[in-house]
């Protein structure tokens, strides 16, 4: 690892590891007995691994020093990302967007088919039990066309009564409707004759738009508080009434 | 700056697509406050950064709109940190999309982007006061029919909200997806809060709520919405008519007359297709009873067979008349409040006391959600 000649790239100054294992070592004359060379190997052998042991971890520090520096300047290094990964994320972000419409339409058919099955279903169940208690009841006028005379005064009395209790409830109707007929044009009168004896009594205001109501499901978020907000901002009806109003409901609430 | 938007918003999905990536690249924490589905969201952005841009001019008229979207963002989870990288991606977006980008019109954009993120930073920071949003529990879930449930749940801390209005809801079901739902109940002493909910087929949310959510689990809720709204200097009497699910905003209108009067006649009208979807008729039915100054009278449109009032709801309402004096709300989809409205205008009610509000149909994605909408 650190005995590849690229390990020496800085080794202008200072030995690198490659500079001890290259060292050759003059052998020594025959008579003066020199080092045993293994042994010589081996310690630089040693060293050249200490050495590089250094060096790994002084970048190490090095880097780490440079982080702590960057959260201390509460700085962090902010790199904008390539264009390559703006367009990857996208075109990721767009398929997801498709699972999902495409899952969303998928159980909107299946809904609303199953709903229309089902409402089928009940429509021809209750045609059916219309028919059996149809049925039921014309058998039942069969069987009871053989009774004697008796029962069928009492069916005619009791026909008699519920004609009159229809007639009762029509004509009580009737008489609520013309009642409240009169007492609703009394009551626009009233407002009238008020209207042209004090007419800045009156509210002047123009007719109020519908309230769109911002996303009980709609698809405008933003556009729509907007217009809440006009219409918030500008009740229709005179301000000066309707803003103590509001208060005075909270207060009560 | 206009042209420049311009440029980027004419490449439609694409700018938005950039945008995302670029920002969930260079923030991955981001990427958890939006829903797994990015595509509605993408239509969103650049909608509403076309209003920003259409009233740069107009302060007056902008500033409150930031204000509000502000607000609103505090459910999302976003935070102060979260602008500055939402402006950086903002700026990469566009300057990829403009071969004439000078360091000028980065500049003015960024001075921009400040400026709204400042008014939007201080709106959120103003409101911190009441919470981002409430937990609260369910506690009672009932199938009413085969697509509606109405659920009871009580907020964990105190939630103030006016009869009428509508609140924001998120199930874990469904991260960050949010929809609004009226409460059908006055503000009670107990805190419980009854909603309406129906399975739109293949709605994400609503099916989770009505078929999913059971009792102990946890919604979020976020901040309350006005629409209809009583006058409460008038004591007028009131007509209140709903089409399908728009019953639960008039249903809360009706109890704050039976709770905090003012004393007054209401008839309600309540019109569905079949009288098998009149999901909550014995609770109406019971207030109905309890309260001698409230009718209440189901129509149906679709169902030869019913004893109930034939026809469209308006039509009914109109047949029982005259409702000349009465304050009117109308409540429900939106062809249905359009002919309810029109005929009562026939009729002769003058406009200013009719109020309604449009339940449009879900749209099967996300609505109300993310935090980039600057």
């Amino acid at each position: 690892m650190s005995s590849t000649p690229d390990g020496s790239g800085n080794g202008d100054r200072g030995m690198m590891p490659a500079d001890l294992r290259n060292v050759q070592f003059t052998r020594a004359p025959m008579l003066h007995p020199g080092y045993v060379d293994t042994e010589v190997d081996r310690v630089i052998h040693r060293a050249a691994e200490e050495l590089a042991r250094h060096i790994a971890e002084k970048a190490e520090l090095r880097d780490r020093v440079r982080a702590l520096e960057a959260q201390v300047n509460g700085t962090p290094v902010h790199v904008p990302p390539s264009e390559q990964a703006v367009r990857i994320l996208a075109v990721a972000q767009q398929t997801a967007d498709h699972y999902v419409a495409e899952a969303e339409e998928f159980s909107r058919q299946v809904t609303s088919e199953a709903r229309a099955e089902y409402e089928e279903q009940v429509r021809l169940a209750r045609e059916n039990a219309g028919a059996i208690i149809q049925a039921a009841q014309e058998a039942a006028a069969k069987i009871g066309g053989g009774v004697p005379a008796g029962a069928d005064t009492g069916a005619r009395s009791m026909e008699e009564l519920q004609e009159q209790v229809a007639y009762l409830k029509a004509f009580g109707q009737a008489v609520r409707v013309q009642l409240r007929s009169y007492l609703e044009a009394l009551l626009a009168d009233v407002e009238t004759e008020w209207g042209r004896a004090d007419p800045a009594g009156l509210p002047l205001a123009a007719p109020r738009p519908p309230a769109q109501r911002a996303g009980h499901d709609d698809d405008t978020g933003p556009a729509t508080t907007f217009a809440d907000n006009t219409v918030a901002e500008s009740p229709p009806d005179d301000a000066g009434g309707s803003l103590p109003a509001t208060a005075g409901s909270r207060s009560s609430s | 700056m206009r042209a420049n938007f311009a440029k980027a918003a004419a490449t439609g999905d694409e700018a938005p697509l950039y945008f995302y990536a670029h920002l969930f690249l260079s923030h991955p924490e981001t990427r958890q406050m939006f829903p797994v589905s990015m595509a509605h969201q993408r239509d969103r952005l650049f909608s509403a950064l076309g209003d920003v841009v259409a009233r740069v001019d107009d302060l007056d008229a902008l500033v409150p709109i930031l204000q509000q979207l502000g607000r609103d963002h505090r459910k999302f989870g976003t935070l102060a940190a979260h602008y500055p990288a939402v402006g950086a991606s903002l700026l990469a977006t566009l300057e990829h999309f403009d071969d004439a980008w000078t360091p000028e019109l980065a500049k003015s954009w960024s001075e921009a982007y400040d400026l709204v993120a400042t008014v939007m930073i201080q709106a959120a920071e103003e409101a911190a006061g009441q919470p981002a949003w409430w937990e609260a529990d369910v506690v009672q879930h009932e199938r009413r029919t085969i697509d509606v449930a109405v659920l009871q749940m009580r907020p964990r801390t105190q939630y103030d909200y006016q009869p009428g209005q509508s609140i924001s809801l998120e199930t874990d079901l469904r991260p960050r997806l949010w929809r609004y739902y009226s409460p059908a109940n006055a503000p009670r002493p107990d805190g419980l809060l009854e909603i309406h909910v129906k399975a739109r087929d293949g709605g994400p949310v609503s099916s989770a709520l009505v078929r999913q959510v059971g009792v102990g689990d946890v919604l979020r809720l976020g901040p309350p919405l006005g629409h209809l709204a009583l006058d409460a200097d008038s004591d007028r009497d009131l007509l209140l008519v709903g089409g399908g699910m728009g019953l639960a905003p008039l249903k809360a209108l009706v109890d704050q007359v039976a709770r905090n009067g003012p004393a007054r006649r209401v008839d309600l009208f309540v019109g569905f297709r079949t009288g098998e979807q009149i999901y909550d008729r014995t609770a109406l039915q019971q207030l109905e009873q309890a309260n001698p100054w409230l009718t209440v009278t189901f129509a149906v449109s679709d169902d030869k067979t019913s004893s109930l009032e034939q026809g469209e709801v308006g039509e009914v309402v109109v047949r029982h008349g005259p409702w000349l004096s009465r304050e009117v709300c109308v409540a429900g989809p939106a062809p249905m409040v359009d002919d309810t409205v029109s005929r009562l205008r026939q009729h002769g009610v003058p406009p200013q006391r009719i109020t309604s509000e449009v339940f449009a149909p879900s749209r099967p994605g996300p609505s109300v959600d993310g935090e980039v909408t600057e």
